[in-house]
């Protein structure tokens, strides 16, 4: 039975909102050039002013328009979130793929090493790691996708084992192919939805850990993204900005967050027979 | 024997934490004593005292040698020297350790409590606007950093309502004693543990929720009905009992999440506890306090998780195959 | 089996509140124990409450907190950290509003023919443990300090010390020294000789009796922890009984400090300048005399630094005012190329200022036989790319001044970089340009010695200039002090000319406090320099 994923989420309301919302924050992302009053590198004298027609979000400690940062900080986070959802997915496909399909000791390696990870909190991994190689946006981006497989191979690899007994698997492989053969014909193109829940999970934790660690400092500080603002914006909490430089910021992000979760939510709806049928009595 | 096949997940994951404590600073460019210790620390250290921790640390012997004898320390409880703190790290971290628990501890109670209440509340009303509104709510809230709500909170109800204390986790030499004191420590904690707590109640929160719809369904409402037992006090009855299975583990499972976020709240009100010493570790690029934090926290995470997961089973062994996260399986199989 | 199964549950749950009771329990008594030991120690503190003047308890806020234990050889090796012990050590001679006052000396002279210091001790003097002080403490401190130096007094111009009897010493010195009362005898916190004479390693010596001194203040708690100071008042203090009885110091960071001052809950705290305006209304805000600045090194043993004429021509293209404008939002001052601010005494405001001038920078860099070509300067097809490394502190200063220097048409590359290891490259001359800042410089005019010829990283470690450096030895060996400030004038002349880094600003420092304690800057510093308002002498009554 082939469920059509899009349709479920489409017709999710949940998975509808999740869908609008991102499409918005990736839209903005993508005309953050069209849409920003200003240029958001320039500084200028007028620091730290109200909103105004000219500054809708104020300006910031050095005279930048807020506004306009948060526009392009959107494409940091998102290009961040994209990157390391997709390095993440592919090891964790690596990784669960070949655990299913090859067997043995093999497996029971990969599975040990995958649960080991699991229990590790990544994040401490990662504010350590950084604290040593004070990473630039590419370490970064790598630092998260090395820390945000584990959870996904898992679920890939009990998939793998489940398409793997499928009839026309089992098929193909009494006509002689071999692994990555069918890794590549059968079982990819069968993990669609598990691939974009794995994708959407490791977005969304993309997004909340480039935020905290900025907020720790410990990343590049020549980068426009929201936790950066938020970094720089937390210095000023005794003064009014807080309410047009930190809430805007701290929103969008969460709203980006959220339609990861959304999202993501009503794909394991979809995915979920038993979960399906409660939507739809 | 399940306890064995069980435990060594962690055993691997210990060694994985060891590992990369080990492994990261030698790896660095450069002196490895430089990387274990940072440069300030060696510019404060006679050749006599370089020469002392090179032996300790046995860094002119090989890799392999260097891995037991940093082995045998760990062993020995000796987690380092603090340059920063000038004494020994787990001294420093071992005083910081009870703060966070504490909050971790409230936070968790909280969230618990909480997030079961509403999402009782939630599936009693499912598909209502009361449920929706709660829905959206609270995963919105889930998807602010911890530290921005801990902020907010702080501005609305420490600057804005000058209600709650500002920062620490109590005031000091205020000469409080008894009541006076525990009152005090509560007011301190009132506002990182309930910041902690409303970016995790999503999981208990979708949990009870779950199981509350799910009971709506089932027959022995009917029958409660029929003994003339108001149904909603019956239901809660009954949610709350098949909820608390999932929640406890979910517990065990978010103890790790709690304790990071715990980190960064700590940072933002100041209180003295494991994240505040990572704060200054790294702005003080104190690395042998960093490493020892690191060690004692994933190591704590690790221990809650097995300790979770151990006396679950042993409470009731039919569950052992169905552990999950939601409470739809536990209800099936009773 | 649902009873079964019940059962099971409510022991589960059981075991489930234990364990998070025994968390949060383990919490509660740590801390109880903690507050337990202050508490005891602790004494009402109203037993003079109704004379007027008295403070019962006075609180400071500081956004680090912790600054070490408040020992000679273990607070932290900055300003605060010295304020914190100087409550408890005293020196010689000490400095008030106006300048110079007694301390442990009540008089004091200079032997011209033998280069030497007579000092007149207080005769009433008791350490906090009830033993007298004498000369012999004095003199034991001076040897004490050769063998275990104290990195914020240099006494290796001191030859030796002289008891005369118990209430007269004298202080020979080795060559002359202009700054001796104000780095030496104003500085040198003077130890127990009856304590001290048996630790033999001071950096680990942190029992209750390293904090054992003459001076206002008595410790009865610090935690590391939570930075936190608890202190009270030496009712029996030789000049006068302190009108703060205790006083408390906790931590609080900048961003809050001005809540917690409208709250009542701290008397003293530093505040961000934007909140001068709207403070100053009800609490008295004190802005401190200049005496850190950020400065832009030159890297002047690399091609093309090396050339002053190119030094010149930089300085020309960066607008210091904007950069004040920029960065500061106003709240600092533009540099001054001789270094030294006009709150310094010895500031020479004739010094050639650079101006903002591109178009004198684009001539002097042409006369160097730079060519503008596709926007930048070039020579022998080489484009004039400098690199610049920054810290993350000072991420905007580096963008403005990148901003500036591409506009006249230098290529500049920022590198951004953790603090030491900017230290440590500007150390080994690995860098073209570097900001980089130093405090001190409302001290005194010792500070340029060390700024343009001492051998660390914020120095300039700059020589090429003969006069330059001739007169910085002499100023050090004139004491007569209108002669020494015709001679500091000329340094700062001959430093703007040679440039070997431009002063880029000296940033504003606001505190707010509740009047109840009248603070003021101090001439040249607290002690050796400390541009703070915590004088202990503003305590005294």
């Amino acid at each position: 039975m082939h469920i059509n994923y899009w349709q479920e989420i489409r017709n999710n309301s949940l998975g509808r909102i999740g869908m609008i919302i991102l499409v918005l924050v990736a839209g903005t992302a993508l005309l953050a050039p069209v849409l920003a009053p200003d240029d958001p590198f320039t500084q200028t004298p007028d620091s730290l002013e109200s909103p105004s027609a000219q500054h809708p979000l104020g300006t910031n400690d050095v005279g930048q328009d807020i506004l306009s940062r948060l526009l392009y900080g959107a494409r940091t986070s998102l290009a961040t979130a994209l990157v390391v959802a997709i390095l993440a997915t592919m090891l964790s496909l690596a990784a669960g793929a070949s655990a299913g399909l090859i067997g043995g000791l093999y497996e029971k390696m990969m599975m040990r090493l995958v649960d080991a990870f699991l229990v590790i909190p990544p994040m401490l991994v990662v504010i350590i790691a950084a604290a040593y190689i004070q990473p630039g946006m590419i370490h970064l981006v790598l630092l998260l996708s090395l820390l945000g497989w584990p959870a996904g191979a898992r679920i890939i690899r009990a998939q793998t084992l489940a398409l793997k007994e499928k009839l026309h698997v089992r098929a193909s492989r009494t006509f002689g192919a071999g692994p990555l053969y069918i890794l590549k014909r059968h079982i990819i193109p069968d993990l669609g939805p598990v691939l974009t829940a794995n994708l959407i999970r490791g977005a969304r934790r993309a997004v909340f850990m480039e935020a905290g660690l900025s907020f720790l400092g410990i990343t590049d500080p020549m980068t426009v993204s929201w936790g950066k603002m938020l970094y720089h914006a937390l210095k000023y909490v005794y003064l009014d900005v807080w309410q047009w430089w930190l809430l805007p910021v701290g929103i969008a992000l969460s709203l980006t967050v959220m339609s990861f979760t959304l999202i993501g939510y009503s794909l394991e709806e979809a995915m979920d027979p038993r979960l399906r049928r409660e939507k739809h009595a | 024997m399940f306890r064995l096949r069980d435990s060594a997940n962690y055993l691997a994951a210990f060694l994985i934490i060891l590992a990369v404590n080990f492994f990261l600073p030698r790896l660095m460019p450069g002196d490895p004593l430089t990387a274990i210790y940072g440069e300030e620390a060696l510019v404060h250290m006679t050749p006599d005292a370089q020469e002392e921790l090179i032996q300790r640390f046995a860094l002119d012997r090989s890799l392999g040698e260097q891995f037991l004898e940093y082995c045998s320390a760990l062993l020995r409880g000796d987690l380092g020297y603090s340059y920063y703190f000038n004494d020994t790290v787990s001294a420093v971290v071992f005083r910081a350790v009870p703060w966070t628990l504490l909050l971790v501890g409230t936070a968790i109670l909280i969230s618990a409590l909480a997030g079961s209440i509403a999402g009782m509340e939630s599936g009693w009303r499912r598909g209502k606007r009361t449920d929706r509104a709660l829905l959206a709510g609270i995963m919105f809230l889930e998807g602010f950093p911890d530290f921005f709500i801990g902020m907010i909170m702080l501005i609305v109800f420490g600057v804005v309502l000058k209600v709650l204390p500002l920062a620490g986790a109590m005031t000091p030499y205020a000469g409080y004693t008894g009541l006076a004191l525990v009152q005090d420590i509560l007011r301190h904690l009132i506002l990182p543990a309930s910041s902690l707590a409303l970016v995790n109640l999503g999981g208990t929160f979708l949990l009870a929720r779950n199981t509350m719809v799910s009971i709506l369904g089932e027959s022995y409402i009917f029958t409660a009905r029929a003994k003339g037992l108001r149904e909603r006090v019956v239901s809660y009855r009954h949610a709350g009992r098949n909820s608390l299975f999932p929640v406890i583990t979910h517990i065990g499972i978010q103890f790790g999440r709690m304790v990071t976020g715990a980190l960064f709240i700590e940072t933002v009100f100041s209180y003295p506890g494991l994240g505040l010493l990572i704060q200054k570790g790294l702005q003080a690029r104190d690395y042998p306090l960093l490493q020892g934090v690191f060690l004692v926290v994933t190591v704590t995470v690790l221990v809650t998780n097995l300790f979770v997961e151990v006396l679950y089973k042993k409470i009731d062994p039919r569950l052992r195959p169905c552990i999950s996260t939601t409470g739809r399986k536990l209800e099936t199989t009773v | 089996m649902d009873r079964r199964l019940f059962l099971k549950k409510g022991k589960f749950m059981f075991l489930m509140l234990l364990f998070l009771a025994t968390m949060g329990a383990a919490g509660l008594i740590t801390t109880g124990c903690g507050e337990k030991q202050a508490g005891v120690s602790k004494k009402p503190a109203d037993t003079i409450n109704g004379k007027p003047g008295i403070i019962p308890v006075y609180t400071i806020a500081d956004p680090s907190g912790d600054w070490g234990y408040p020992s000679p050889y273990t607070h932290y090796r900055r300003g605060p950290g010295y304020i914190r012990m100087s409550l408890i050590f005293d020196t010689l001679v000490w400095k008030d509003e106006k300048g110079l006052i007694p301390g442990l000396a009540a008089k004091w002279g200079y032997n011209p023919e033998e280069n030497s210091y007579t000092f007149e001790l207080n005769k009433n003097v008791k350490w906090h443990d009830g033993q007298k002080f004498s000369a012999k403490d004095i003199a034991f401190t001076f040897t004490y300090i050769k063998e275990h130096p104290y990195d914020l007094v240099d006494c290796s111009r001191v030859s030796g010390v002289e008891v005369i009897d118990d209430y007269r010493v004298k202080i020979y010195l080795k060559e002359k020294y202009a700054p001796f009362l104000n780095n030496i005898a104003g500085a040198l916190p003077i130890l127990p000789e009856h304590i001290w004479k048996a630790v033999a390693n001071p950096q680990e010596f942190t029992g209750p009796e390293a904090v054992v001194g003459t001076g206002p203040y008595r410790l009865l708690d610090y935690s590391r922890e939570h930075g936190t100071y608890l202190y009270e008042a030496n009712r029996e203090y030789y000049l006068g009984q302190p009108r703060v009885l205790k006083l408390r110091f906790v931590k609080i960071g900048n961003e809050m400090s001005p809540a917690a001052l409208e709250r009542g809950e701290v008397n003293f705290a530093q505040i961000p300048p934007e909140m001068n305006d709207r403070l100053s209304g009800e609490l008295e805000v004190i802005k401190t005399r200049y005496d850190w600045v950020l400065k832009l090194m030159f890297n002047h043993r690399k091609e093309p630094l090396s050339t002053k004429e190119i030094r010149h021509a930089l300085a020309l293209a960066i607008d210091r005012e904007g950069l004040v404008n920029n960065a500061k939002r106003g709240y600092a001052l533009a540099g001054s190329p001789g270094l030294l601010s006009p709150d310094s005494r010895w500031y020479n405001q004739g010094v050639e200022k650079y101006s903002c001038n591109p178009e004198k920078a684009a001539e002097l860099l042409t006369a160097q036989g730079y060519r503008l070509e596709n926007g930048y300067y070039t020579k022998n097809g080489q484009e004039l790319a400098l690199e610049m490394l920054i810290t993350p502190e000072f991420e905007r200063e580096g963008q403005f001044i990148r901003q500036q220097l591409e506009k006249t048409g230098i290529r500049v590359n920022l590198k951004s970089l953790e603090s030491k290891t900017l230290d440590a490259l500007v150390s080994d001359w690995k860098f073209d340009l570097a900001l980089s800042g130093n405090g001190s410089i409302g001290g005194d005019a010792e500070i340029l010695n060390k700024i343009v010829l001492g051998q660390t990283f914020i120095s300039a470690r700059y020589d090429a200039n003969k006069e330059l450096t001739g007169l910085l030895g002499k100023q050090l060996t004139v004491l007569d002090p209108g002669e020494r400030e015709v001679i500091v004038r000329r340094i700062q002349e001959l430093l703007a000319g040679e440039l070997p880094f431009l002063p880029l600003y000296y940033p504003d420092w606001y505190y707010a406090h509740d009047g109840k304690v009248k603070f003021y800057n101090t001439p040249n510093g607290i002690s050796y320099g400390i541009p703070l308002l915590l004088n202990k002498a503003a305590f005294i009554m």
